[in-house]
């Protein structure tokens, strides 16, 4: 925690609790290309992410979801605002620090091609800690370990794996390393819904008691009910927070969002919701304890 | 189709890049020894048509052996004429001028004091009749008596002479003072070579002093032909005493010598099209790999065309139309490059002294030929990944990963095993029972040998390189680990590029194995056999007679043994000799053994040579049945001395002396004709209570004004003469290297393609934290260990083969195994050295990748 960038970030106001916000975003902007052919990824998005909980960012295809999550994760640049992981300023690090937060302090699980196919499950679960050289915390492995049900397949390859067993060494790699905060894209994309459902009951478990935070980008509603939180974005903005969400309200949710856009006129850009009872602005949205 | 087929190249180009390369060296060495040829080839002809002017050739009749070197006459030497021929010739009507051609070696002693010696190119001294045609002088006068020389143009840029200047030669044996009086012509570049006119009379004492010359040139008068000419000759030499001249025609003259150069040329250029050849096997891995790789990648492109409808030949077309296109380009770049190539050889030829003119020949059939072979090297290459690729089940196109069957490595084992078992079958049947066929059925063992290996190669891949990657996995945590998994996933990948470097390596270990068992094997027995102070020897082979005496004459020398070459035709007492009886023959004074040498004797003893017997080798004597009392039958070479009867008095067995028959001294003489002997070695045998340092002093004040002589002690001459082998090793390891370096273009590609294939897996590694330098130790251990296996594997097959070339050749003089440990300790090192070398391109693309594109890529 020395990086010359360090700034403190303001503690947002806040309804009620003390949580710490491990992740933030100030007006984050991500703009690809130039001139005519710009793509507004992101149009200015401030967002927290709370320690110890876990959230769930949903959005129709094209709103930004994805590029949020690389942003956060300092996978790709900004154009504008910052991004603050642990209080750092991610947008002003070079390689090598990004390399060594990718490596210490955060986490990642991706929809499909998570593992290494030529390292075995456990080999694959250290491997942040090998390439970061720090010791592995035996008693912590096999407690994960033994909460995804993996003991028996330590010594598998990949290949060797369903692929709902895939996905559980993934998530023990991001867990093994103790990260400040885990991004998933995805997770359970390529699931069936038995084992998306273990892998979802999983991660809200790692929250929940191994205190960790979890940012997950999913399509799926049944995942987001297993979020404490949800963020939907539209078009690049952060349009509307649902906590403790259930499957119905999500839908809902979703079902406006897909409204609000189609009387889009590609012109001039977000025009005002038709409908009587969606929102009328877009604002940014504070942090809102469960 | 075609259009799939050429788009997918546009869009691949990087990866074919490095396959257009590699064809492009392998043709590259295939344009440039055609191109090479044939301008040697029109060089060397020039200089014969140029020099050969006569209209008609009068010469010997009969083709014999000779060691000296007259060194005009290129093509099989022919007994000698009288000169006095020539008056007889001058006096036929239609014969305008007619010249003996006298020549023979000479050493000049340049501006600097020291001997002209033009690297390849001889030194030779030719009379020059003033009235003779064809030599101009640009500068000065024709020479006139034995102390005048005149220096062609070559001999004047390479001595730095001028005309007026004072110099010295040795010509016939002797030393003696001259002055440069011309500076003649000959009206184009003679190749580098020197030449040095004298007159007639000077001519005839030192090089015809029995009044035999080689041929006799004559020039028609104007209107008569060639034909015509050689008609009216033809009556004055059937009526000649020896009856031993015939006449030929100018042209024929000049056919004939052409016809010799073309044998000579023929030999180098096959010699240097086998390099060519293995360098283009070697391509051919390269770009089979390249096909397979990129086949791999594309296989749910190729699943797509399958589904769309493509039948399987169209798909394996569409590969082969790349392959050709690769080839192709390859090829035409080749042809540049040895274009290229063959303008910097004549610039280093230039530097040895061999002037070759003219411009680059680029001919037709040299174009036709590297396009062909290249592209279809390259065709044959893409074949069996194209068939794999045909053969893609159209439902890959669904399956998001790439299912990669991991077909049977069995039969390779099998087929491997098997090559490498016959192989080894031959070799040690070839080292166990010394016969005739031993050298083929070696050569033969280790081709299969060979074979075997590369054959076998991926079997071996994993478990070899678990071992060799055992340090690197204990050192680089978790680095190695992953390198190592990496080269042994695809075993069948990492081989193929390994087994262009281990073809490279075999050769390559074989030679050294070779060159330092020779060299140790001489070593030892010029100390077992040597027993003389000090030898003299000179750089013309031939030690002047005047410096024999001078050595002789000093106090400080107990003996002087003269150790001189000839031949002679040698079979039993009553037979005939034919030419095939015509070997080497050595003569020596019978007191030499003993003195200057200790020899193995198997039968029969020395003293006998001192009553006029010889000693022949023992293997000779087994060949012709012969034993100690057997009488042999001596046959000069020059067919006016008789022949003579000789007994055999000592069986032999001595790897120092070359030749099969020695003979003492007094029946060498009448055997053999000084002007076709070569003093070769002079051994010098301290007088009692000398020592060696003053014994060297007064030899070298002998030698030293001769400028080309050389006093030597054993270890010295022992050293000198694994020169000669090193020498050879270094133009071994120079051909060698191209295929070597398009190897090393091998791993680079294998690594380079390697990484496009697992740009997920990168971007995964790098967004688990991994840094780029560490992702550049990860493929640097990976290329490291691909050039040890190549090189591992390649080095122990050559030594294991070439530990067999001593048993198989010993009677050749290959006596020790020596093997070079610190040299291939070396090549191990370079291996290394090469294994980085070919990932720093590589690795820094990968490092260069953004995390983001690479995770999320197809």
């Amino acid at each position: 925690m020395t990086s010359p960038s360090t700034v403190a970030v303001e503690q947002p106001r806040r309804a009620g609790g003390t949580s710490k916000v491990t992740a933030s975003a100030r007006g984050l902007v991500k703009t690809y290309g130039a001139g005519g052919t710009a793509v507004h990824a992101l149009g200015g998005v401030d967002v927290d992410f709370a320690h110890g909980e876990l959230t769930a960012i949903m959005g129709p295809s094209g709103s930004g979801k994805s590029t949020l999550m690389h942003c956060m994760a300092g996978l790709d640049t900004v154009t504008a605002g910052r991004v603050l992981i642990e209080g750092e300023d991610v947008g002003a690090m070079n390689q090598r620090q990004l390399t060594r937060l990718r490596r210490t302090r955060l986490g990642f699980i991706f929809q499909a091609y998570n593992l290494i196919p030529t390292l075995t499950a456990a080999e694959n679960i250290t491997l942040p800690l090998d390439i970061a050289r720090r010791p592995v915390d035996r008693a912590h492995f096999t407690a994960v370990v033994t909460a995804l049900g993996l003991q028996d397949r330590l010594d598998h390859r990949p290949r060797e794996l369903s692929g709902g067993q895939q996905q559980r060494v993934a998530c023990a790699r991001a867990l093994v390393a103790k990260p400040a905060v885990i991004f998933a894209d995805e997770p359970t994309g390529n699931l069936d819904s038995k084992a998306s459902g273990e892998l979802l009951a999983f991660l809200r478990r790692s929250v929940d008691e191994l205190d960790q935070t979890v940012v997950m980008v999913t399509h799926d509603p049944r995942a987001a009910t297993y979020a404490h939180r949800v963020l939907f974005l539209d078009d690049g903005h952060l349009v509307r927070e649902l906590t403790s969400p259930t499957q119905a309200a999500v839908l809902e949710a979703l079902g406006r969002l897909g409204a609000t856009t189609a009387g889009d006129d590609p012109g001039t850009g977000r025009t005002p919701a038709a409908r009587p009872d969606a929102q009328p602005t877009p604002e940014p949205i504070a942090v809102g304890a469960p | 189709m075609t259009r799939v087929a050429l788009r997918g190249i546009r869009a691949h180009v990087i990866q074919f890049l490095l396959s257009v390369l590699a064809v492009a060296l392998g043709v590259a060495f295939v344009a440039g020894t055609f191109s090479l040829r044939t301008m040697m080839s029109s060089t060397f002809s020039g200089i014969v048509e140029r020099s050969t002017v006569g209209d008609a050739y009068v010469r010997g009749s009969q083709e014999i052996d000779s060691v000296a070197q007259d060194g005009t006459g290129l093509g099989a030497a022919r007994n000698t004429i009288p000169a006095s021929l020539t008056t007889s010739i001058q006096g036929i009507e239609g014969v305008r001028y007619a010249f003996p051609t006298i020549s023979g070696p000479l050493v000049l002693v340049g501006a600097d004091g020291t001997a002209v010696a033009s690297g390849t190119s001889p030194t030779f001294g030719i009379a020059l009749d003033p009235s003779d045609p064809t030599v101009k002088v640009v500068n000065g006068r024709i020479p006139h008596g034995p102390n005048e020389i005149g220096l062609d143009s070559g001999a004047m840029t390479s001595s730095r002479l001028a005309v007026g200047d004072h110099t010295k030669v040795i010509l016939g044996g002797k030393l003696r003072d001259v002055e440069v009086v011309a500076h003649l012509s000959l009206g184009a570049p003679m190749a580098g070579a020197t030449i040095v006119y004298v007159d007639v009379p000077t001519a005839m004492a030192a090089f015809a002093a029995d009044g035999k010359v080689t041929t006799i040139a004559v020039y028609a008068e104007d209107g008569v032909s060639q034909t015509a000419l050689v008609r009216r000759l033809a009556p004055l030499l059937s009526t000649t005493a020896a009856a031993t001249a015939e006449v030929v025609t100018g042209d024929t003259a000049r056919a004939e010598t052409a016809a010799s150069i073309e044998d000579a040329l023929g030999f180098m250029q096959t010699f240097m099209l086998i390099f060519a050849g293995i360098s283009l096997f070697v391509a051919a891995f390269i770009i089979s790999n390249t096909f397979s790789m990129s086949v791999r990648q594309r296989m749910r492109e190729f699943a797509l065309l399958r589904a769309v409808g493509a039948s399987p030949p169209q798909v394996f077309a569409s590969i082969l139309i790349q392959a050709t296109v690769v080839g192709l380009a390859g090829s035409a770049l080749g042809l540049l490059a040895g274009i290229g190539l063959v303008s910097l050889l004549r610039i280093a030829f230039l530097r040895f002294g061999l002037d070759l003119s003219g411009s680059i020949p680029l001919d037709a059939s040299t174009i036709i030929t590297s396009l062909a072979v290249g592209t279809l090297v390259s065709a044959a290459a893409a074949v069996l990944p194209g068939r794999r690729a045909a053969l893609t089940p159209p439902v890959q196109a669904m399956h998001d990963t790439v299912v990669t069957g991991g077909r049977s490595l069995r039969r390779r084992a099998l087929g491997g095993a098997l090559l490498m078992g016959a192989g080894a079958v031959a070799v040690i049947s070839a080292m166990a029972r010394p016969t005739p066929h031993g050298p083929t059925m070696l050569g033969a063992g280790a081709a299969a040998l060979v074979v075997g290996v590369l054959v076998l190669a991926p079997v071996i891949v994993a478990r070899t390189l678990t071992v060799l990657a055992a340090g690197f996995v204990a050192a680089v945590k978790p680095l190695g680990r992953l390198a190592r998994g990496n080269v042994t996933r695809n075993p069948r990948r990492t081989a193929n590029t390994a087994g262009a470097l281990m073809i490279g390596m075999v050769l390559v270990g074989a030679a050294s194995v070779l060159a330092a068992s020779a060299t140790a094997s001489t070593r030892s027995i010029i100390a077992n056999e040597s027993t003389a102070d000090f030898i003299v020897q000179s750089a013309t082979h031939d030690v002047p007679d005047a410096a024999i005496r001078g050595i002789a004459s000093l106090d400080s020398v107990a003996a002087t043994d003269v150790a001189r070459n000839g031949r002679a035709g040698v079979t039993r007492a009553g037979a005939t000799a034919s030419p095939d009886d015509t070997m080497s023959v050595v003569g020596l004074p019978a007191a030499a053994f003993g003195r200057s040498l200790n020899v193995r004797v198997l039968s029969g003893s020395f003293e006998a040579l001192a009553h006029g017997a010889v000693a022949v080798q023992e293997s000779t004597a087994t060949d012709h049945a012969w034993s100690v009392g057997t009488q042999i039958r001596l046959t000069p070479q020059n067919a006016t001395a008789p022949p003579v009867t000789a007994t055999i008095g000592a069986i032999i067995d001595s790897k120092s002396l070359g030749a099969p028959v020695i003979l003492p001294e007094s029946l060498y003489a009448q055997v053999v004709a000084p002007a076709q002997s070569a003093a070769n070695t002079v051994f010098v045998t301290a007088a009692p209570g000398t020592t060696a340092a003053v014994l060297r002093a007064d030899l070298v004040s002998i030698a030293k004004p001769y400028v080309v002589l050389a006093v030597l002690d054993n270890d010295q001459f022992a050293a000198k003469l694994a020169e000669q082998v090193t020498s050879l090793l270094v133009i071994l390891y120079a051909l060698l290297g191209l295929s070597i370096i398009i190897a090393i273009l091998g791993i680079v590609n294998t690594l380079a393609l390697s990484v496009i294939e697992r740009t997920r897996e990168i971007g995964l590694m790098r967004a688990v934290g991994l840094g780029r330098l560490q992702l550049a130790g990860i493929l640097t251990i990976e290329s490291v260990l691909t050039a040890l296996f190549g090189t591992i594997i390649g080095l122990t097959l050559g030594v294991a083969v070439a530990a067999a070339l001593p048993t198989v050749f010993a009677s050749a003089g290959l006596t020790l195994l020596a093997i070079p440990w610190t040299q291939l300790a070396g090549m191990l090192a370079l291996a290394v050295a090469v294994g980085v070398l070919a990932a720093l391109w590589p690795a820094m693309r990968a490092a260069r990748l953004p995390v983001l594109e690479a995770i999320t890529s197809e």
